[in-house]
């Protein structure tokens, strides 16, 4: 079982990026669970989001997780959230922040002795999406760190999930996908 | 026909109410009147892109309210056609009216149930509130415990609810948020085996029908009322299970997939057990088979159908087990929980009876840890052990404060 | 707010807005009263900002249009003077600046770390009308 948990504000795409994520582990044979706590359901209120992932269907329905990793995607939240909690000694994280990890972790000293990885996913949206939608960014950081998948296979497959948007959008994303991967530390 | 098919995956990774929406597209449903209310919302919505898209021959009809959007239902489904629509929480309990005259005039409707909390205080999350409130509405109540079985019922419900034998609507019912907003692989119909299953719609005694006009909804009084109501129960009480059963039994060879009218998990040697609703039924097979690896023989029972009550079938489930919990995700406000009576009903007079005992939670979306269920069944087995229900016999999980227990 | 359990809290699906009385409410301005722990007016919201707005007041017309727009009620207006912000609600939605009506526009939105001073000293000037 991998799991993992996202730490988001409403309408950065934490859902739709877990769900993502979700759609192209399901079509190597695992199976998969995503979903989220809402809260208020306001935009730009602390949101988290979930996956599961396991050789067997996911039947474990409780909200309650210890992730492996956590993926922060936005640079507040390491601070007004506890992006910690439940997490095991070995769970890995990748936070999005304009710092480097070592001035992060100083910044934040639950985050001492972590794994962490770090990369802006904020500018690497902006400048490729032009929105501050750090979603699909912080999956091609994953996918550097975790080694899951072969970068190409996974741009291949988010292409496909992202077949209804517009071309542009489309490349934008492949652009900020590939800029993570090569930037995160 | 007019309209687009749609090419599906194998598996699709899809939330409940995505599931739900692609059935209802599948089914062709001739009219949606809707009113949104979280966590429902994206099935009708989902039906609207599809209408708008061009997958679907229909109407969907925007309304101002639930009670209305349930009162088009009824008009729409009088008038000939095959009609679903969505809701939850608040917007169900605003449906309960026109409920009662859906069931009572016949008509074969779908209504997906998000099952969600009942304000005050108000609250979107998931527990069974509004599934109980229609309990006694004269409808069929199917239950789905993950995304695959939300896609699923609705075909079922089709095929039941629509039979010239039964012609009773019926909910299909999935936890809100974690089912809804819950996406899992389901495994897909195509359009063409989907569309074959349900069948084209055949109206009965449709206002449409130009050539025998008929009335609709008449007024009946001391003299017809109770006639009508005491059939409409036998055929709920004799009817309803044997096409389940046959719709389920169909489904089963279309898709290899298995459903029962009561799910009986790891039950045949099983000591102890739960039997519950929802997302939780999944979520205790696991813990279940966990704690027969710790040396207790538990199991689970799901209620697929909850109205009509499996009387007999959850009283066949549970014979041999020696201790029970009724697990109730609804305030039962002064009372033992639903499940606790009904099963205490089904085996009073059975030579066996086990140790049962209620137990409260999930309440407005409150979770149902793993570890919960680990005490439940340790409890349960404690009972089993002392030969009695060594706690109180209603006891609420989760909840802060002082421990709460009753009876 | 702290987690109480089942019977900690008073009946009712209710919340004081004030721990205790409170005399001439609409006397007493917003920043003076003592709200309680549970009056959403002590949360705030500062941190869901990516951009903020900024005010020059060597610009602005008092003409309201921001108070009126805004849809926190974060802009603080004083007999019918702007006189800033309440950084604490504001989201960020960036509304105030659309709605400004000079030129140059008295309110802009900037990066939320960047620095007010520095932004101040090389407000745009005025915009020629291009019509």
């Amino acid at each position: 079982m991998l799991e993992i948990r996202w730490h988001s504000r409403a309408g950065q795409g934490a859902v739709t990026g877990a769900k993502g994520l979700a759609d192209v582990i399901s079509t190597t044979g695992k199976h998969v669970q995503a979903f989220a706590f809402y809260g208020s359901a306001k935009r730009g209120a602390a949101m988290t989001a979930y996956n599961r992932v396991d050789d067997k269907v996911v039947m474990n329905h409780e909200k309650y997780m210890e992730p492996d990793f956590v993926f922060v995607i936005d640079p507040a939240l390491v601070y007004t959230s506890d992006v910690t909690i439940n997490a095991k000694e070995k769970t890995i994280y990748i936070i999005t922040t304009h710092m480097s990890t070592q001035e992060l972790v100083a910044s934040q000293p639950k985050l001492e002795g972590k794994e962490v990885y770090t990369v802006d996913c904020i500018k690497i949206a902006q400048e490729t999406i032009g929105k501050a939608i750090p979603n699909t960014p912080m999956l091609g950081a994953f996918m550097k760190i975790s080694g899951m998948y072969d970068i190409e296979f996974f741009k291949d497959s988010m292409k496909r999930i992202l077949r209804k948007l517009p071309q542009k959008i489309i490349d934008a994303n492949m652009l900020a996908i590939q800029r993570a991967f090569d930037e995160v530390k | 026909m007019a309209f687009d098919k749609m090419e599906l995956q194998k598996i699709e990774v899809w939330d409940g109410n995505f599931a739900a929406a692609q059935a209802l597209r599948q089914c062709q449903i001739d009219v949606v009147a809707a009113y949104p209310i979280t966590p429902s919302t994206p099935i009708v919505e989902g039906y609207a892109k599809f209408l708008s898209d061009n997958y679907i021959e229909g109407e969907f009809v925007m309304v101002e309210s639930e009670h209305a959007a349930m009162s088009g239902c009824v008009g729409a489904a009088a008038a000939g056609g095959r009609v679903a629509t969505a809701t939850s929480s608040q917007g169900f309990a605003l449906m309960v009216e026109v409920l009662y005259q859906a069931s009572g005039m016949r008509l074969p409707i779908v209504l997906n149930v998000v099952n969600r909390a009942l304000a005050a205080p108000l609250n979107v999350n998931g527990d069974h509130s509004d599934m109980y409130l229609g309990r006694d509405s004269g409808w069929i109540q199917l239950d789905a415990f993950a995304p695959q079985e939300a896609y699923d019922l609705n075909f079922i419900a089709f095929k039941v609810a629509e039979d010239h034998d039964i012609r009773l609507p019926a909910m299909v019912h999935q936890d809100g948020f974690m089912t809804s907003h819950t996406a899992q692989g389901v495994y897909t119909l195509t359009d063409d085996e989907a569309y074959g299953f349900v069948g084209e719609y055949k109206p009965m005694n449709d206002m449409l029908d130009f050539e025998h006009p008929v009335t609709h909804g008449v007024q009946t009084e001391e003299d017809w009322h109770f006639e009508h109501k005491a059939r409409q129960h036998n055929d709920l009480m004799t009817k309803v299970f044997p096409k389940i059963q046959a719709a389920f039994d169909a489904f089963e060879k279309l898709s290899g997939r298995k459903y029962n009218i009561v799910e009986k998990y790891d039950m045949n040697d099983a000591d102890v057990c739960v039997v519950c609703m929802g997302t939780s039924v999944e979520t205790a097979r696991e813990v279940a088979t966990e704690m027969r690896e710790k040396g207790i023989k538990a199991g689970v029972v799901g209620l697929r159908v909850i109205r009509p009550f499996p009387f007999f079938e959850i009283a066949e489930a549970l014979k041999d087990v020696k201790a029970i919990a009724a697990l109730d995700r609804s305030s039962p406000n002064g009372a033992p929980g639903m499940l606790f009576n009904e099963i205490a009903g089904a085996l009073f007079n059975t030579d066996k009876r086990a140790l049962l005992s209620g137990y409260v939670y999930g309440l407005g979306g409150r979770d149902l840890t793993k570890a919960h269920l680990v005490s439940l069944y340790t409890e349960l087995q404690a009972n089993v052990d002392a030969g009695k229900v060594t706690t109180q016999l209603q006891q609420f999980i989760g909840v802060r404060g002082p421990k709460l227990a009753f009876l | 707010m702290m987690k109480k359990g089942w019977d900690e809290f008073e009946i009712g699906a209710m919340l004081r807005t004030f721990d205790g009385k409170i005399d001439d409410i609409a006397g007493t301005l917003q920043e003076d009263r003592a709200y309680s722990e549970n009056s959403s007016f002590v949360a705030s919201v500062a941190d869901w900002r990516i951009n903020k707005p900024i005010f020059n007041k060597d610009f602005c017309i008092d003409c309201q249009f921001c108070w009126v727009y805004c849809p926190d009620i974060s802009i603080i207006s004083r007999d019918k003077k702007m006189i800033g912000i309440d950084m604490d609600h504001c989201k960020g939605c960036g509304i105030c600046v659309e709605v400004c009506p000079t030129n140059p526009k008295s309110l802009l939105m900037f990066p939320e770390k960047s620095d007010e001073e520095t932004e101040l000293a090389t407000w745009p000037a005025k915009n020629k009308e291009t019509k």
